[in-house]
């Protein structure tokens, strides 16, 4: 590999710099970067398991991580960002989209530029330029030393110390493995530096030659931690690492992971549903919402002045210890399927604030129907000229114009009806046409501060 | 004879649901004998949420399982105490309470999903996944309300559809059933069962409840089978519920709701509650009382507020500092220290002296009980032991 020397200088400048300066050598690049990821899981059916449609967990989320920094991912169970935390860790390769490590940012404006070329007037050098960046920066091309590279500088801590810790392994062999597999230390060595991995994480000698379930569960998860550490590396993913612990256990876990972090500047990406610990221990923060993010800002930007209902839904619906007499308020309906996302903004469905124009379509009307007993029982045929366009047919005149007195009279939601651009039900027919919707996009709103919702962007006027 | 306004006198002053009495529970293990719940004792007043607080292993799960004896055994051994349980009738008539430890299997078997309910934690294992929510609701009203469900087949119903009102049917009478003349009187049992069914699910505000009575628990999400699981407690309107963290495995978001719903419910039906979560900011929005419990023991007991806005115990106390807030900076949650004991055969202690930043030779050799500090406050510390509030301990974190 010709361009393989920049990363062992880069490596090693990182190694002999002192942990106080790191920082400023390093904030030239992002450690992690994210353009427009995308993971799809193919459902398959029948006998052939031929594929018939995709679950969109990941679907197009960009965003830089500092050197030195916490990103916070926060998000429902399902919205996608185990499945993100595991395309950046390298351990399944996106199905769209880039992830690039140490990507300077004389690298990511030339990406810029050449992304902001149509694709027909790409010239050979803007080809040439990707390729170059992609072969060395890009983690799912990434070969040889390069991808060695990244491997020992990403590690992973998981939700489950129970399953990520193999339970017939001695701690000593579970933390000591990295170190073995990198010929780093054998013998005595491996031992010694064992030990002093157990005591960065308040664990001792006396663990090295037990089993993990010897341990309890705060234990357990030091012990990942200390496997994570084994290489230094300079970026961990932590998935949800204190959610099976108790409150007690999980502040100790949250001291020690910001005691490491000022240690070894490292980069941490923090995975979890709980918004009180992701609050704490992040800098900057993404919500997720059906694989994609619904807003992105500071953790101060984010709590004080969030700019998307969904962000605001979430802090509503968690209950906070500190305050007085609040009331915790729920969201109506249940996480829309990623196999067949909503149209326009992905919250429509669930949003208290809702407008004409956020994306409403022929499923919302279906699915607000069969939350009536009767009217859709004599549905026969659907025909569906796209998400925004289709016909019901019935099997009488009478349940179709029921159907059509309960859309146009019923408690619909207000914003939907006014949404339908023609309806009629005539003739055992139900026919609805809602305006089309683009998705929505993420928009900065000042500083770094990103929502992807239409009353908070330039996008407005639309409304 | 007892008339409205004596009732409603009464319930001004909070009579008693249920009072637990210096409860043990064991477990006999290869290591010894685990002391998971030693020596509890708190109470429920009439139309109270009490929250029992703790941390996993505490024994919260095994004391509120007691109540209705659902402890395996063995190895779980009811070592000694009582649970007393007053009925909506026993109150009315001023009868004795019935000891929940000491009544037979009939009898708490009619206890049981009827008088005292239970929503458990995980909604995906507390439902039968080869069952229709419909079969599994109506085992409630089967099991509890047979004598009802046949009232509308009039006076002179054959002992084959008795049997059937109580799920009691042999798989030949069940092919009886199936055949004139008996089918039309079967179906008809059916669907005043149904009907009862699609009652209880509509009170929890699920949409469409003819519809989800026919699907199976896989079809549905997890707030939508923890509305199931409501609906199946409350069926018979229970003067106890139990919930044993029933939000713990659903989103935040999905959790209000469940609360909500919970409280309404709660409200309407005046049903007792025994809320038991490990989540402190939770209980504190939710219950008008709570009991905090460390090692089998309740450390504190109060109303919500003496708990929350003057905590005494050390181990409230540390985890109240624990839970993330925005008052917190990064790495200063104040941890609490070690871990909790093992439970095997304890020595006669505070159990919490081991991880105590405040603890003194006494703690170590004796167990200080629960002392009342203010009008219905107590507290289990040597530091309290005079009763004096005052007596206060530097606070903790600092």
């Amino acid at each position: 590999m010709p361009t393989s020397h920049r990363w062992e200088h880069d490596l090693v400048t990182s190694l002999s710099t002192e942990p106080g300066n790191l920082d400023t050598a390093k904030s030239k690049r992002a450690v992690i970067s994210l353009r427009g990821v995308e993971k799809h899981f193919p459902i398959r059916e029948g006998t052939l398991q031929r594929v018939v449609g995709q679950v969109r967990a990941v679907d197009g989320v960009s965003f830089e991580i500092r050197p030195g920094e916490t990103v916070g991912l926060v998000g429902e169970s399902g919205c996608g960002k185990t499945t993100l935390g595991r395309c950046i860790g390298g351990l399944a390769p996106p199905t769209g989209g880039k992830i690039y490590f140490r990507l300077s940012d004389e690298d990511a404006a030339k990406l810029d530029v050449v992304e902001a070329t149509p694709e027909s007037e790409r010239t050979k050098e803007h080809l040439k330029q990707v390729e170059r960046i992609d072969t060395d920066h890009r983690i799912d091309q990434l070969s040889g030393k390069a991808w060695r590279t990244f491997r020992r500088n990403c590690q992973i801590v998981f939700q489950d110390s129970f399953s990520s810790l193999n339970p017939r392994q001695l701690v000593k062999d579970a933390v000591g493995r990295p170190l073995r597999v990198w010929n780093e230390a054998s013998g005595r060595d491996l031992t010694e530096r064992v030990v002093s991995l157990l005591e960065s994480v308040g664990l001792g000698r006396q663990h090295l030659y037990r089993y993990p379930h010897q341990f309890s569960g705060g234990q357990r998860q030091r012990i990942s931690i200390a496997r994570a550490l084994a290489l230094d590396p300079e970026f961990i993913v932590l998935d949800e690492p204190t959610s099976a612990l108790d409150v007690s256990v999980q502040a100790q876990i949250l001291n020690l992971l910001h005691a490491l972090q000022k240690e070894r500047g490292l980069t941490y990406l923090f995975i979890s549903h709980d918004l009180g610990v992701v609050r704490l221990m992040s800098d900057r923060i993404a919500v997720m919402y059906v694989g994609k993010v619904a807003e992105q800002g500071t953790a101060m930007e984010l709590f004080e002045d969030p700019r998307h209902p969904y962000t605001e839904a979430l802090l509503a619906a968690n209950p906070d210890i500190t305050s007085e007499g609040s009331e915790m308020r729920g969201l109506r309906g249940t996480l829309p399927n990623p196999a067949k996302p909503p149209e326009g903004c992905r919250f429509h469905t669930r949003c208290p604030v809702a407008t004409p124009v956020c994306g409403w379509e022929v499923d919302d009307a279906v699915a607000w129907l069969q939350t009536n007993e009767t009217l859709l029982t004599g549905l026969t045929d659907v025909q569906r000229r796209s998400n925004f366009d289709a016909t019901l047919v019935f099997k009488d005149e009478a349940s179709a114009s029921a159907v059509g007195a309960a859309i146009q009279n019923g408690d619909v939601p207000a914003p939907m009806r006014a949404a339908l651009e023609t309806f009629s039900a005539e003739g055992g027919k139900v026919s609805m046409k809602f305006s089309p919707v683009e998705p929505v996009q993420l928009e900065d709103i000042g500083g770094g501060h990103l929502t992807a919702c239409l009353l908070h962007t330039s996008q407005r006027d639309r409304i | 004879m007892t008339t409205t306004a004596d009732i409603t006198r009464k319930r001004a002053t909070t009579p008693l649901v249920a009072s637990v009495r210096d409860l043990h529970v064991h477990f006999e293990t290869k290591a010894g004998v685990v002391h998971a719940v030693d020596g509890v004792t708190f109470e429920i007043r009439d139309g109270e949420t009490l929250g029992l607080v703790g941390e996993t292993g505490c024994g919260k799960s095994v004391t509120a399982r007691s109540f209705i004896r659902l402890v395996p055994s063995p190895p779980g051994i009811y070592a000694g105490g009582q649970i007393d349980f007053w009925s909506t009738e026993a109150r009315r008539f001023q009868e004795e309470p019935i000891d929940l430890l000491k009544v037979s299997r009939e009898e708490m078997l009619a206890i049981r999903g009827d008088r005292i309910a239970m929503i458990f934690q995980d909604p995906g294992k507390a439902l039968n996944p080869a069952l229709s929510i419909r079969s599994q609701i109506a085992e409630v009203f089967f099991q509890h309300r047979s004598q009802e469900i046949l009232e509308v087949l009039g006076p002179n119903v054959p002992r084959i559809l008795r049997r059937a009102a109580r799920q009691e049917n042999t798989a030949v009478e069940r092919l009886l059933l199936k055949m004139p003349p008996l089918r039309s009187k079967a179906d008809k049992l059916q669907e005043r069962v149904d009907d009862l069914v699609a009652h209880a699910l509509t009170e929890t505000q699920i949409a469409n409840p003819r519809k989800i009575m026919n699907s199976y628990p896989h079809e549905l999400s997890g707030g939508m089978k923890q509305r199931v699981l409501i609906a199946q407690a409350l069926a018979c309107n229970p003067d106890l519920l139990i919930a044993d963290e029933p939000t713990t495995a659903l989103d935040v978001t999905i959790q209000a709701r469940i609360l909500e719903l919970i409280a309404e419910l709660q409200a309407r039906l005046e049903t007792s509650v025994l809320y038991i979560s490990h989540d402190l900011s939770l209980v504190k929005e939710i219950c008008d009382r709570v009991a905090v419990m460390y090692a089998g023991r309740i450390v504190e007991t109060g109303t919500t507020k003496q708990i929350f806005s003057n905590p005494l115990h050390p181990y409230t106390r540390g985890l109240m500092a624990a839970v993330p807030s925005a008052n917190h900076r990064r790495g200063e949650l104040a941890a609490i220290d070690g871990t909790v004991p093992e439970l095997v055969d304890p020595p006669p202690s505070c159990h919490f002296h081991t991880r105590c930043p405040y603890a003194v030779e006494i703690c170590r050799t004796a167990d200080p009980g629960l002392v009342s500090v203010d009008d219905g406050h107590t507290v289990s510390c040597f530091a309290y032991e005079s009763g004096d509030v005052d007596a206060d301990l530097p606070s903790l974190g600092t």
